[in-house]
């Protein structure tokens, strides 16, 4: 194992430390599919493309993964993603 | 019932049956709906993390509950501008409030929706709106709430 300070070590403890979070979107049988693509759109800053995308996961699969990053972000995102009447969570990622 | 956009990008609805005009009056009421269901619904847990759950109840859910009632205190407002006509309303949706709108108009179908326990196969069902019957209706009011995000949705496309 590599001596304590050497770079590899800190980045290694840095990731477990600061593992990223995810932001989940969860369907829900009421919201407009119409609706959710615009909310996705304005929160999350997506082109079209890609928030019929990540609707059409949360419509088909259940949810969808829709960003990942620091907790402070995700936090802020999920309580947005709340304002509009979405379902949403954040969850660590899992640490490999 | 026709809608337009007028050239100052509102959405004006006219010639509004008294019926569903009596229905979007109810938007704001239904909205402010007090059964746990909807409660739940409208304040979703962020995670799993009892601490996160803990401050998002204390810290985040008033702030919503602020930002819902007053999208619905909007609406009211525009409601209350609607004139009546030969029988029928007309009203506007300035292009300033259409997030309002968007918001209150998804309260209430929500809140409908939990008082009711509608599930996604209830969404599906044919209309024939019955308003003799409680649910019949219900159902109908979601579908036309829902008609109208739609169309406030595409203006802002």
């Amino acid at each position: 194992m590599p001596a304590i300070d050497t770079p590899e070590a800190v980045t290694r403890e840095k990731t477990g430390v600061d593992a990223p979070w995810n932001v989940i979107v969860h369907n829900d049988p009421i919201n407009l599919m119409s609706y959710v693509t615009l909310v996705f759109r304005n929160v999350l800053g997506f082109s079209k493309e890609k928030a019929r995308k990540h609707m059409l996961e949360v419509h088909r699969l259940g949810r969808s993964i829709v960003w990942t990053g620091s907790r402070e972000k995700a936090e802020l995102y999920v309580q947005q993603l709340h304002a509009h009447l979405l379902l949403a969570t954040l969850e660590h990622t899992p640490q490999s | 019932m026709t809608l337009s956009a007028t050239d100052e990008g509102a959405l004006a609805l006219e010639e509004i049956p008294p019926f569903l005009f009596q229905l979007l009056k109810e938007v704001p009421d239904r909205g402010a709906s007090d059964d746990p269901r909807v409660e739940s619904r409208f304040y979703p847990a962020p995670g799993q993390d009892e601490l996160l759950v803990e401050d998002w109840k204390s810290l985040i859910q008033p702030e919503l509950y602020e930002l819902f009632l007053s999208a619905r205190e909007v609406v009211q407002t525009d409601l209350a501008t609607a004139s009546e006509e030969s029988g029928t309303f007309a009203m506007e949706i300035p292009k300033n409030h259409m997030d309002s709108w968007l918001s209150a108009l998804n309260q209430a179908r929500l809140a409908i929706a939990g008082e009711n326990q509608f599930e996604e196969k209830d969404m599906a069902e044919d209309l024939a709106p019955d308003p003799s019957d409680t649910r019949s209706l219900a159902l109908f009011e979601i579908s036309f709430f829902g008609f109208l995000q739609e169309c406030l949705v595409k203006m802002q496309d």
